[in-house]
């Protein structure tokens, strides 16, 4: 019965081949508005680390001895910058506890680079410890990471990727070169891959989605500070800071400049830790009671830590619900269109009624010609969507660099447009399969 | 209406869906408008400023340092020096300059708190070119310094031990003073617990001036921007107006490029490049993801109207051919074609009325569905109309022609028996 109403369903779909092409089309656009929206926020939405992100986590406890910052304003709170980071001291005290399977302190910074070949560049920046590297999959090509001992004594060493290397001494076999980072030398030691997770989850005050910014170089943070370079930004200081260094020049001893990330396999693992932590923040007690502040840690995980970032820009969410509510519009015109064009051939469904079609298969044929319909859409909507995304890709927005569409998505159309296709057709086969079989008859 | 009501009631399928399909695109277009419109606003607030001739220097952040004063001040004297520069202020909170801003928190002796923008810099209003409409402009005597990050010795301190002047926009004047006069009222900080201000005295108001959060000036919240009587000492960022005379626009812009360079040449911190732009270059960047928003927003509108004419059209259509017997035999009982052609206009008004109703209800669901998940105030009651009115004028061209079809049978179709 299925080949025979699938026959039906291909015929029906080439009588009436404007309507059938106007069904077509409205299913196609609603189709793609809705899948370019969706396949940004897909790729927005991604695990930055897949296999990896699960088991790391952002840890932090408060030790700024000043008073809470925020200043509230009418329209919209304000405040300092809040990414849990760290000052230097309490970030060492973590690196050194040992209690996460693998730890790194991380920071971005800005800063310009120099060979005896080049001219200087702006590069980012990546100031970290030595698990950095393995804990975060940094691939390398070449060479080897730096290692704890080199942190400690805040050694001068470089990891480079591929491009810096191209860049800067023309070829990518650059172990053993000098790189001059703010007329430091630093001594490269491995050649790293292109790294550059979306989003850019351990780094979210420099940007949070970029197809052009990455950090290409990794140096010791330890190094990074005896050559000058400080972070642009702070999350608080301490009340004896200066006011010039909370601004420009970050002064790292009393402000927090640090974010300590850890991995931390089991539950076992975390609940460790976050008594561990809970303990490094009760520590604080006294000296924040005198700036009436209490203990404050949190131990975050990667999601946790996007979702509380809010890193998925608003409108991208505004676009998807706008999409989804136009394809609800074509899928009610779709199926007016389609209940027209199938109460027009009520005679002819009368007289199948008469002849023994039960009420079953003339409505299996009915649905399946508006399965037909929707896939057709579906298959007109692919183009429309690669166009829709590359719309967006001309938009410079930074994150819309990720606006693709991936196998996931690739499929989800066809599910999508399948799922319509049926919701669409049920209740128009469902009013043709009640066409009485005699009354037909007579009147035709 | 008997006549119009008894076959809906018989064939519901097809009404009902015109009915859902006109429900569906007026919530949707409500939605649409106020998003626009939201977008709209800010493009569409009067600047205040001369934009023609203005010029915004800004990413100036000296290498590990603080600029001084005399820096600062070294800026703009070397800016004046400029053929074709009239004016150049050292400022903070500029037009379009939104890498960093103030808000203040005012409160007059009747009316609510507002939240505003501050502009600090000496002779703001001569330099952005701003129209006094009453009171005096600033005396230098009462300007003191301030700075970003950087001390600027005694009674440079958010609060200076004494009451500062003010300079507010007519918007402000009306919204914190109702009907009186502005120029000399006082005004305060609500929230005096974080600053022990001494409060602020009106001394003048000018006409407009658009808040450099562009993004906050919506609902009548543009000129929510007062000027301060501060000029820039030591500070951790500089910024600068420059007004220039319309004659000279080109060579004054390319002279401040080059004075800026070598005023402040390789200082910048971490490689950064002051940005030398025209105001009407920053606003055209400023608004950049907002244009695009609204052309998305535009061809979203597009798509709907399209959309929904094509449905019912399609619709009315195919009804209007199902009842070509019907309509025959009304015309051969004497009605004539007026009368067929208003019956299906009456008809679709009805049912795209009904949509309406509906749309109205799934509008404000989709509002409150919106500012759920995206920082929005409530629809306003207007839009509802808006969107009603779009959706009958749809509604009845898309029944036009169908209608006309159907009042062109002629009575002579009755005695046939298809």
């Amino acid at each position: 019965m299925m080949g025979y109403s699938m026959e039906l369903a291909w015929h029906g779909l080439r009588r009436y081949p404007k309507t059938t092409a106007l069904a077509v089309l409205t299913v196609a656009i609603g189709l793609a508005a809705s899948m370019t929206t969706m396949a940004l926020l897909h790729m927005l939405s991604a695990d930055p680390l897949p296999g990896r992100s699960q088991h790391l986590y952002l840890a932090w406890f408060d030790a700024v001895q000043a008073k809470s910052q925020t200043y509230k304003s009418l329209d919209n709170d304000w405040s300092t910058y809040d990414y849990k980071r760290l000052k230097t001291a309490d970030a060492e005290a973590l690196l050194a506890a040992h209690k996460g399977v693998l730890q790194a302190a991380v920071a971005d910074l800005d800063a310009q680079m120099a060979s005896d070949q080049r001219e200087p560049s702006n590069e980012h920046v990546l100031a970290t410890s030595s698990d950095f590297i393995p804990m975060f999959g940094v691939a390398l090509r070449d060479g080897r990471p730096w290692t704890a001992a080199e942190d400690a004594a805040r050694a001068p060493v470089a990891v480079i990727d591929t491009e810096l290397a191209q860049k800067l001494f023309g070829t990518t076999k650059a172990i053993g070169q000098v790189v001059q980072i703010k007329h430091h030398p630093f001594r490269v030691i491995g050649i790293s891959q292109p790294y550059a997770p979306q989003p850019h989850f351990y780094g979210l005050n420099a940007w949070a989605y970029s197809g052009s910014d990455r950090e290409s170089i990794f140096v010791p943070f330890g190094a990074a500070v005896d050559a000058g370079l400080a972070s642009s930004s702070t999350d608080g200081c301490d009340d004896v800071t200066e006011k010039s260094k909370q601004f420009i020049a970050i002064d790292p001893i009393h402000c927090e400049w640090l974010a300590e990330w850890v991995q931390l396999d089991t539950a076992q693992d975390v609940a460790a830790y976050r008594s561990f932590l809970e303990h490094s923040a009760q520590q604080q007690e006294n000296s924040l009671a005198s700036y009436g502040k209490k203990p404050q840690w949190q131990l975050l995980s990667v999601q946790q830590w996007l979702t509380l970032q809010n890193v998925i820009p608003d409108n991208v969410r505004l676009n998807v619900m706008l999409a989804g509510s136009f394809l609800l519009l074509c899928m009610v015109n779709v199926a007016g269109l389609l209940a027209a064009k199938f109460m027009r051939r009520g005679a002819e469904v009368g007289i199948r009624r008469a002849l023994g079609a039960s009420r079953r298969a003339v409505m299996l044929h009915h649905l399946l010609e508006a399965g037909m319909v929707c896939l057709l859409g579906g298959v007109l909507a692919w183009p429309l969507t690669l166009l829709g995304l590359s719309l967006l890709r001309m938009q410079d927005q930074g994150f819309t660099d990720l606006a693709r569409l991936d196998v996931a998505m690739f499929a989800g159309l066809f599910a999508l447009a399948l799922g319509v296709g049926v919701l669409v057709g049920l209740v128009p086969s469902w009013r043709v399969s009640l066409v009485q079989p005699g009354l037909q008859v007579k009147s035709a | 209406m008997r006549s119009i009501l008894a076959p809906l009631r018989k064939h519901s399928l097809m009404p009902a869906l015109v009915l859902l399909q006109v429900a569906l695109a007026c919530a949707i277009l409500c939605n649409v408008f106020f998003l626009a419109w939201q977008r709209l606003q800010p493009m569409l607030a009067p600047s205040g400023v001369d934009a023609d001739n203005l010029i915004l220097v800004d990413n100036l952040a000296a290498q590990g340092r603080t600029y001084t004063a005399a820096e600062s001040v070294a800026g703009e004297e070397a800016l004046r020096a400029v053929p074709g520069v009239r004016a150049a202020s050292s400022g903070f909170g500029l037009p379009m300059v939104s890498i960093a801003s103030l808000m203040v928190n005012l409160q007059g002796p009747t009316h609510a708190a507002l939240s505003v923008n501050a502009f600090f810099g000496k002779d703001l209003v001569r330099t952005l070119g701003l129209h006094m409409v009453a009171g005096r402009d600033f005396l230098p005597s009462e300007y003191r310094p301030w700075g970003l990050g950087a001390s600027n010795g005694p009674n440079s301190d958010w609060d200076t031990g004494v009451t500062q002047p003010i300079i507010i926009t007519q918007t402000l004047a009306d919204k914190l003073f109702g009907t009186a006069p502005a120029v000399g009222q006082l005004l305060h900080d609500p929230d005096a617990k974080d600053k022990s201000d001494h409060g602020y005295q009106v001394v003048g108001v000018v006409k407009h001036l658009l808040r450099n959060e562009v993004g906050l000036a919506t609902d009548g919240r543009a000129d929510y921007t007062v000027l301060l009587a501060r000029n820039i000492g030591n500070t951790a960022m500089l910024s600068y107006a420059v007004r220039v005379s319309p004659a000279m626009r080109d060579i004054a812009l390319k002279g401040v490029k080059d004075a800026i360079k070598r005023q402040f040449g390789g200082a910048t911190a971490g490689g950064a490049r002051a940005r030398v732009e025209t105001y009407n270059h920053r606003r055209d960047s400023a608004f950049k993801n907002s244009r695009a928003a609204l052309w998305l927003l535009l061809g979203m509108v597009l798509a709907i109207v399209i959309v929904t004419l094509v449905g019912i059209m399609g619709l009315t259509g195919f009804w209007v051919q199902r009842r070509t017997r019907q309509i025959g035999i009304r015309r051969a009982l004497g009605a004539r074609r007026a009368h067929i052609l208003g019956y299906f206009l009456t008809e679709n008004l009805l049912i795209v009325s009904a949509g309406i109703v509906l749309g109205m209800v799934l509008a404000y669901a989709g509002n409150i569905l919106l500012m759920h998940y995206y920082e929005l105030p409530h629809l306003p009651w207007a839009y509802l109309p808006v969107g009603a009115a779009v959706m009958l004028v749809i509604g009845q061209v898309g029944v036009l022609a169908p209608a006309m079809r159907a009042a062109a049978v002629p009575p002579v179709v009755a005695t046939r028996s298809v």
